[in-house]
């Protein structure tokens, strides 16, 4: 490490590396305790008034600078990441509040059986905790971001009442439920984290639509305007455009704080009595993989060989129905309208093991339709183009498929040797296959998704077996569990090779379920945080 | 040999963008609503500006005309034969001008109002939407538990 490093010589109990979902949670929670926080976020603080809802031109945006792909992004908070070795590109955005300013903030939970998988279906790993442990975090974590919804699914078990009502289904919504319907699946209203009423001094959803470029009305939760002004208020510190360039180590083998250069570039240094890693399932293994020392030669907390392995995303197919009357799809919340999990449990006469949901979002942005969208067919050039666009807009629903991706070392996150950030930090690789099990729940998927358009009305559907740009959940890389052989972070969130270095983001899951998995990281979090509470105590 | 920039063949490009998206149906061409998107994004982009003066050389020279008026010669036929052959040589080049283009046209507020969309910025505005009775929900909930206890 080159260059002069100023120390701060206030040591605070607990220093937070990323102010995004799972970081915000933590230090929220740990100085509400009355315990030291500070937290180094590489982004910044973003204003509301410059999301692209402002602009008549609001959709080129999602190209440019507000592309969910960092590596199209190119903004100075961002990294690049070598993601030529994967079929799915990892998305996220890095400013206060992280990934859940871009979000959709579609919002389900993880399942009793996501935690037992090993138990219920012989195949990876059960994790050390379950559902009922996590459960008052759930709800904790419910009442702080806000969730619109409403309550009886049979998917689930029972729930607290949601913040608000639900997301109206409109137009698009009630066509698809009515397919469901008439097969007779499962379908519920999204448990959404975008208010539908006012709470918490926060405005009600005004159904403007692209919540992926930020939310102007703050209906959507993102954490910088639920957990950091309360975290704030409770004596947390957070400094922007702080990027971490290492983890340190003191002599008894505890991590004692982080080098970070400032928003000037230059190296500072942070102390304190323990770490919390947030930084997502490719920014903590990339650090973790960044602080080799003698006693880590191979990374910080890796003696295990698994910092960085075991990356999961959850792999996308998406597949498209044409309608013959318009939808109003562009009206609501972009991700958000309702959900079925009838394919969700084990059924091995399916030809595969464990599930997946079917994720209905809204309609297509006028853009998106010509470019056509998630399937990636576009709209036909020349003469025929008016027709065949006119066919197309607003008469279109999406039905993701969001499969549950099982952990495999050889998918994984390491340091590229030649690629670096604006710092010169070497920059995270990714290396992921599909497996058979996932690319036949994927087919499944398809094929039980054609059926549910075509009961809803669709006269015609496409598919895309695979969505590269699908990388929104990243997990697994710094997995947890009771066995240091096995896994990085033990049922606490602390590392075994380090125990004052905790863990909490989507590095720590050891399944990924089949659903989207923020409320179960920030539950995961807020758990880990409650863990270190009580110990202190 | 000096190679002409984007923005000096600015009258063959609209005959282009005009070729990929016709005015019909009350829509405009492309090539009067995407045309100043198409060429902003070539000036702020140099490897966009080597692409599209690249391909537009190709179309030239698949048209069969040295000037600069050349496929504007030819019928609307031709011309969508001379993009089709320059679609297959140069297919870089292709998707950059037709993802452009359709960036460039369907963001524009003339192309959104005939689309019967509201022009102005989503926000404040928003949208109203349609409340959905969700009585069948009681069907859904009637299965009982679908979830595995564990």
């Amino acid at each position: 490490m080159g260059g002069s490093t100023s120390a701060s010589d206030d040591r605070t109990d607990v220093l937070v590396i990323g102010a995004g979902a799972a970081g915000a949670a933590v230090a929220w929670m740990l100085a509400r305790a009355g315990i030291g926080v500070v937290c180094l976020e590489q982004g910044d603080w973003v204003d509301p008034r410059t999301f692209p809802h402002w602009r008549a031109d609001w959709e080129l945006h999602r190209h440019t600078d507000w592309s969910a792909e960092p590596n199209v992004r190119r903004l100075p908070p961002d990294y690049p990441i070598n993601d030529a070795g994967s079929p799915i590109t990892p998305l996220m955005y890095n400013a206060v509040g992280g990934s859940t300013i871009h979000w959709s903030a579609h919002f389900p939970r993880f399942r009793p059986s996501d935690f037992r998988v090993r138990s219920l279906d012989g195949v990876a790993d059960d994790w050390p905790i379950d559902y009922a442990t996590l459960e008052p975090f759930f709800d904790l974590n419910d009442r702080m971001m806000g969730v619109a919804g409403i309550t009886g699914d049979p998917a689930y078990p029972p729930k607290a009442p949601r913040q608000t009502p639900p997301i109206p289904l409109d137009t698009l919504g009630a066509t698809m439920a009515r397919g469901f319907d008439r097969l007779g699946w499962h379908w519920w209203p999204s448990d959404s984290a975008i208010l539908t009423r006012d709470y918490d001094g926060r405005r009600a959803c005004i159904n403007c639509g692209p919540c992926d470029l930020g939310c102007p009305t703050g209906a959507k939760a993102s954490t910088d305007i639920t957990y950091w002004p309360k975290a704030l208020a409770a004596g947390a510190r957070l400094l922007t455009r702080a990027r971490v360039r290492e983890i340190t180590m003191g002599a008894d083998g505890h991590a004692d704080g982080a080098v970070y250069h400032d928003g000037e570039g230059r190296l500072s240094e942070q102390k304190a009595r323990a770490v919390v890693m947030a930084a997502n399932g490719i920014g903590t293994p990339r650090l973790l993989l960044n602080s080799r020392s003698a006693r880590f030669p191979d990374g910080l907390a890796n003696r295990s060989g698994l910092v960085g392995r075991n990356l999961m995303f959850h792999p996308y197919a998406m597949v498209r129905g044409v309608f013959d009357r318009p939808l109003g799809g562009h009206r609501g919340p972009i991700g958000c309208s309702l959900i079925s999990q009838e394919f969700y449990e084990t059924d091995l006469s399916r030809g595969f093991v464990r599930g997946y949901s079917f994720q209905v979002a809204r309609g297509l942005s006028p853009i998106a339709s010509a470019l056509g969208g998630f399937i990636g067919d576009r709209v036909p050039w020349g003469r025929e183009h008016r027709r065949a666009y006119d066919e197309r807009f607003d008469r279109t629903i999406t039905v993701a498929v969001i499969a549950e991706d099982l952990p495999e070392p050889h998918n994984r996150v390491d340091l590229d040797p030649a690629l670096t950030d604006g710092h010169g930090i070497p920059a995270p690789r990714v290396f992921y296959t599909l497996s058979e099990n996932s690319r036949r729940m994927l087919d499944h998927g398809i094929a039980r998704a054609v059926a549910a358009l075509e009961a809803a009305g669709a006269r015609e559907v496409s598919a895309n077996p695979l969505l590269r740009a699908g990388g929104w959940h990243l997990m697994g890389t710094a997995r947890m569990g009771r066995d240091p052989a096995t896994s990085v972070i033990d049922a606490e969130g602390r590392c075994h090779d380090v125990p004052n270095l905790y863990v909490v983001d989507g590095s720590t899951m050891v399944t990924c379920a089949g659903v989207n998995p923020t409320s179960t990281i920030q539950a995961v979090a807020l758990y880990i945080a409650d863990g270190m509470i009580r110990r202190r105590s | 040999m000096t190679q002409e920039t984007v923005a000096a063949s600015r009258d063959l490009l609209a005959l282009v963008l005009d070729t990929l998206v016709p005015a019909s149906d009350g829509f405009p061409g492309a090539g009067a609503v995407a045309l100043d998107h198409v060429l902003a994004m070539a000036a702020a982009s140099a490897d966009l500006e080597r692409l599209l003066s690249h391909g537009l050389r190709a179309v030239r020279a698949a048209s069969g005309a040295n000037d600069a008026a050349g496929p504007a010669s030819l019928s609307v036929d031709d011309r969508e034969n001379v993009l089709r052959r320059v679609e297959q040589s140069h297919p870089e080049f292709f998707e950059a001008l037709v993802r452009h283009t359709y960036d460039g046209y369907y963001s524009h507020p003339t192309v959104i109002a005939r689309l019967g969309l509201d022009a102005s910025p989503p926000h404040p505005r928003g949208h109203q939407v349609e409340t959905v009775d969700l009585a069948d929900l009681a069907r859904v909930s009637a299965r009982g538990p679908i979830y595995r206890p564990a």
